[in-house]
């Protein structure tokens, strides 16, 4: 990869805040359809 | 983080790929996290069945005990550090789905008395800071990333900054070496002091996420003293981290000026780019619940999930607490931290109570 090919791929790399709120909507998302919900927390 | 302290990150020339990495050091963390609630529960029925008389130790402390013992007894193997590292990701969906437990209303009341709480502990706690590094004429970078560090947050503050104002390697570690040294001791001393002053939940959190600087040892300082006070400590602090770009940018201009720093061409992206997005994440949960999306069982079962990511997250502040590591990062920045940090908690000891007369929270 070029150094411009890799600038362009850098600029798609997701921070890991924005990972971890990717995640933590999927698992809301998981919650309101129950998936959690025999879970023995 | 890739500081002597931290565990490292993980390397692109690894010929494992890349979440099978993980695997090992995650379920380490889950292997604490389960203990700690194992142990909670076996030490309370012991005690209870034998009419013993011995607190009641959460299970927080257990998970932060037992990685402790771990990181400080044991020599943790390579295999584990790329899973161990992801406490820090843990941590922020803890934050995100903690906002499940805030309906919007709570946010902006607790979040402005935060707010206005944290502009006055940041400006103090900077002016602090910055004086006693030259007291103790510490070099000026380093004395930077110390104040940022003790007035924001923590180890992500020392990073950002670090970046903007061109601090080299050996200060950010010094920095981050006190600041987790500091951390370390405010876990088991802020719930004493709490515990001592009688302080009930909201101020002890206030105090905790005002007072204690990383984010992760923020959280659990308040979740050992009380579940709802953890929930407090994170709200505290998580408006404290919003505030890091604006407090970066300053540096970064300030550097820049005496020509030691680039010029910061665009100010407002700047300050996107130090905004900790998760904030957004933890403000948009809390408005789906204030809606109404879900139910009050689907409610318990988002805080128990946010639960399980602090938890995580606290096994990971345990095991990458290595005591020998912190010792051999020279005396003079960690005198320096542990002064500031000790007036810093005087200071918003007074400023929650001061509150608490004032607004009655």
């Amino acid at each position: 990869m070029t150094s411009k090919t890799n600038e362009k791929h850098k600029s798609f790399r997701l921070s890991l805040d924005a990972w971890a709120v990717i995640v933590a909507f999927a698992l809301a998302l998981a919650t309101r359809l129950d998936i959690f919900k025999k879970v023995p927390w | 983080m890739a500081t002597s302290l931290s565990l490292p990150r993980v390397q692109s020339a690894n010929p494992v790929p890349g979440v099978l990495r993980l695997v090992p050091g995650l379920a380490l963390l889950v292997a604490i996290g389960y203990a700690g609630k194992v142990l909670e529960r076996m030490v309370n029925t012991y005690t209870k069945t034998r009419h013993l008389t011995f607190p009641n130790i959460e299970y927080v402390l257990w998970a932060i005990l037992i990685g402790l013992a771990i990181s400080n007894i044991l020599t943790i193997p390579k295999i584990f550090h790329a899973g161990i590292a992801t406490y820090e990701f843990w941590l922020k969906i803890g934050i995100v789905l903690l906002g499940s437990r805030f309906v919007l209303g709570d946010v902006l009341k607790l979040g402005g008395v935060s707010l206005g709480l944290v502009v006055v502990e940041i400006s103090l706690s900077l002016l602090l800071m910055t004086w006693l590094g030259r007291v103790f004429k510490l070099r000026p970078k380093l004395t930077t990333l110390l104040a940022v560090g003790s007035s924001i947050c923590g180890v992500s503050a020392i990073i950002a900054a670090k970046g903007a104002i061109a601090a080299d390697d050996e200060d950010s570690t010094f920095a981050i070496a006190a600041i987790l040294a500091l951390g370390a001791l405010a876990l088991f001393t802020f719930p004493v002091i709490g515990h001592s002053l009688h302080m009930n939940d909201t101020t002890y959190g206030l105090w905790a996420g005002l007072g204690v600087d990383n984010t992760a040892e923020a959280t659990a300082a308040g979740a050992l003293y009380s579940d709802s006070a953890g929930k407090l400590a994170a709200l505290a602090k998580t408006t404290r981290n919003a505030t890091i770009g604006f407090v970066v940018l300053a540096y970064a201009l300030y550097w820049a000026k005496r020509g030691q720093a680039s010029t910061v061409t665009n100010k407002a992206a700047f300050l996107w780019n130090k905004f900790p997005k998760f904030v957004l994440g933890f403000l948009g949960i809390s408005l789906l619940v204030t809606f109404h999306t879900f139910s009050k069982d689907q409610v318990t079962a988002l805080a128990n999930l946010s639960r399980w990511a602090f938890l995580l997250t606290f096994a990971g502040v345990g095991l990458r607490t290595n005591f020998r590591e912190m010792s051999k990062q020279g005396l003079r920045p960690f005198i320096v931290g542990a002064l500031g940090e000790v007036l810093i908690a005087v200071l918003t000891l007074g400023l929650v109570l001061g509150a608490h007369r004032i607004w009655g929270i």
